[in-house]
């Protein structure tokens, strides 16, 4: 598909807040021009952070989209995705509160045909500056998340959570989210080895009052990576717009979202699963199978985190992704195939508890990833295909329409 | 032992952050002793602070509006912790505009100070936010390695020059060499010099004053034999130099230093309600 599309200043402003925001998840990402708007997708290495920032055609001074028709497709194929490197898309927006002074348009078009995109700056004084960035072609990225079967749901202005985040170094990684229905806290997160004698910890308490929507189904204690989601905080205050939190037990995703008109931004985050926890809990599906590979994309977010992490050819695991069978699809065909998320490879390492993959042991897998749904496009792709003999699907909420709507409610 | 402190004015608690905040820039690790009256900040001259040592001083009825302790025991009613000040800074940064900050001794994982911030919120609960801070308990045995530096025996005493000018000269020096020298005489004047293979830079300071100390006999110390015009001088660490200028964020009431030619600086920054002192050697 072919697409440009126009952003006036004040648009730059929080579309370069986006990019910003989405550069904290991985260094690539994903940009997806449909008919509706543009939707920007980023995944980390380790499947324990997705973000997608979707902008309504409206969004943009001028949006227009055209399909173009690809005779080598089996399919009647819409659109395919394109993936670019942030570190080439960041420096266009570089200064964001600069940009809206100095650029009074930004032009944005793709040429499939030499895979190029083009972002060209009209700046003041007649200066206009040209990027034209090559992408890489690849499957398409989407989450599943089922925002709706959430029993935990908070809604807040982002100033309060940035607020909040203040209060903890730049430099914490984790934090834990723990909600009765009369308290919210968020703290420092620690674990049974933690050195207290080294570690300053911190706690913020709050009332429900305090929330725009307060609704705590289950009691929770969540921890997920603080990191990741600072970036979601400065975009959503540069929209201003309120920040939903859905999230359940712990080691079930805890997705962070900002809804209006013109956009729909969501993070996506996998949380801590401990494994008294999972032991208990009548739902273990979301934590991986202890054979499966995906172990190791679990396992590796927090063996990324530790040094000397054995790094193990990723070729080896199988794919990392489940498919979930699915009854409608944005694009593309019902094929009963396994898929897998685009190219961003998860690197399987070694992890805290063990040395293989395949070990029986659900210590293993702390970090618990959500699910992705790849849809396979045949030869489009160039990347190797590491289908496993056998994969697991995750149970997740049901893979009713209302999947697809709860992210992408503007696709057709 | 036992301690628990309250700060309600939010003029006293800025005050406060700002003295915590200097501290951190001085030392990264310290001891912050606690007796009825006061709290200092030590650092002692263990080389692995390159020699350098501080003692601050500040009386706890300046700051707190309630303050409670109990010592190690009934004739040695004090308390001495270790402690990284950063993280009391960093604890304290936030509670610009707090209705009240409550500091407590604790031990549940482990000995901590704990920070409780009461923060305004938009509901009627107000928000709080607690930092523990992990410290070491100094025992008994070792309270003898904090005691407060003498006045050592110096050539030369002082005051200042504004403090601001010399921090920027003393910043940009920095950029040119790793060690400074100071030197000064008793007619009020000081140089600030540095030298390197490429160039020599001096900064003349005049008319500065020298304050007169009386010794305990009465009678005027021993600098009075000295001819007026002869330097003493000390070539120092620049970085700590400046690291002290840096952190004051307000101008003392009183500025000085006393210089021991070739051996150490010493210097001394009153304010109201708090004394500092900082000590360099001298690079030999």
């Amino acid at each position: 598909a072919a697409m440009k599309c126009v952003l006036g200043g004040a648009q730059l402003r929080v579309f370069g807040r986006a990019i910003h925001a989405i550069a904290r998840i991985s260094d690539e990402f994903w940009f997806d021009p449909v008919e509706k708007g543009l939707a920007l997708r980023s995944v980390n290495s380790s499947r324990s952070a997705y973000a997608c920032v979707f902008f309504s055609s409206m969004f943009f001074q001028h949006y227009c989209w055209t399909a173009v028709s690809q005779p080598c497709q089996e399919e009647k194929q819409l659109s395919l995705p394109c993936k670019l490197i942030i570190k080439s898309v960041l420096p266009v927006f570089r200064c964001v509160n600069v940009l809206e002074r100095n650029v009074e348009k930004c032009s944005i078009s793709t040429n499939p045909n030499d895979h190029h995109i083009t972002f060209q700056l009209l700046c003041r004084h007649g200066v206009v500056k040209t990027y034209n960035l090559t992408f890489q072609e690849c499957d398409p990225l989407q989450a599943i998340f089922a925002k709706h079967m959430c029993p935990n749901i908070l809604k807040v202005h982002s100033r309060l959570l940035a607020d909040v985040m203040i209060h903890f170094p730049t430099s914490q990684e984790e934090i834990t989210l723990s909600v009765t229905p009369m308290k919210v806290c968020f703290k420092s997160y620690t674990e049974e080895d933690t050195d207290f004698s080294r570690t300053m910890l911190t706690e913020i308490q709050l009332s429900p009052e305090e929330f725009d929507y307060f609704q705590v189904g289950v009691d929770s204690e969540v921890t997920f990576c603080l990191k990741e989601l600072r970036g979601l905080l400065a975009f959503s205050e540069a929209t201003s717009v309120p920040v939903s939190i859905h999230f359940d037990r712990c080691g079930k995703p805890i997705a962070f979202s900002i809804e209006d008109l013109l956009l729909e931004a969501s993070f996506i985050l996998a949380t801590l699963c401990e494994a008294e926890k999972e032991a208990a809990s009548p739902e273990p599906a979301c934590c991986p199978q202890p054979w499966d590979s995906k172990a190791d994309t679990a396992a590796s977010k927090k063996s990324q985190q530790k040094e000397n992490t054995p790094r193990r050819d990723s070729a080896k695991t199988p794919s990392a992704l489940a498919k979930q069978e699915v009854k409608s699809i944005p694009r593309g065909t019902e094929r009963d195939v396994p898929g897998r998320a685009g190219a961003a490879t998860a690197e399987a390492a070694g992890g805290k508890a063990t040395e293989t993959p395949y070990e029986k042991n659900s210590y293993l897998y702390k970090y618990c990833i959500f699910q992705f749904h790849s849809l396979f496009f045949g030869a489009v792709s160039d990347k190797e295909e590491a289908i496993g003999d056998t994969f697991q699907s995750l149970v997740t909420a049901s893979d009713t329409e209302e999947d697809f709507g709860a992210l992408q409610s503007s696709q057709v | 032992m036992r301690f628990r402190a309250k700060i309600v004015d939010l003029a006293c608690l800025n005050h406060f952050s700002r003295i915590i905040n200097t501290i951190a820039r001085l030392a990264k690790t310290c001891i912050l002793r606690l007796t009825v009256c006061k709290l200092y900040f030590i650092l002692s001259d263990k080389a692995a602070n390159g020699g350098a040592s501080m003692w601050c001083e500040l009386s706890q009825g300046n700051f707190f509006d309630e303050f409670q302790m109990e010592g190690v025991a009934a004739e040695h009613n004090e308390i001495y912790l270790e402690l990284v000040p950063e993280n009391l800074s960093r604890a304290l940064k936030t509670a610009q505009s707090a209705k009240a900050v409550k500091i407590k001794l604790t031990n549940k994982h482990c000995p901590c100070l704990r920070v409780a911030v009461e923060l305004p919120s938009l509901s009627s609960s107000s928000r709080i936010v607690t930092h523990d801070i992990p410290v070491g308990v100094i025992p008994r045995r070792m309270w003898n390695d904090f005691r407060e530096p003498s006045v050592p025996d110096f050539d030369v005493s002082i005051y200042l020059p504004v403090l601001k000018t010399m921090k920027s000269v003393v910043e940009r020096m920095k950029n040119l060499s790793n060690f400074i020298v100071i030197e000064a005489n008793l007619s009020g004047e000081m140089n600030l010099k540095i030298e390197t293979d490429l160039v020599s830079v001096t900064t003349h300071f005049k008319d500065l004053g020298n304050p007169p100390w009386a010794s305990e006999d009465g009678c005027q110390s021993s600098p009075q034999g000295r001819d007026l015009e002869s330097m003493a001088e000390a070539c120092i660490d620049i970085k700590k130099l400046q690291q002290l200028l840096a952190g004051q964020q307000v101008n003392p009431t009183k500025a000085l230093c006393n210089i021991v030619h070739k051996r150490i600086v010493h210097f001394i920054l009153l304010h109201e309600e708090v004394s500092l002192q900082y000590f360099i050697p001298a690079i030999a």
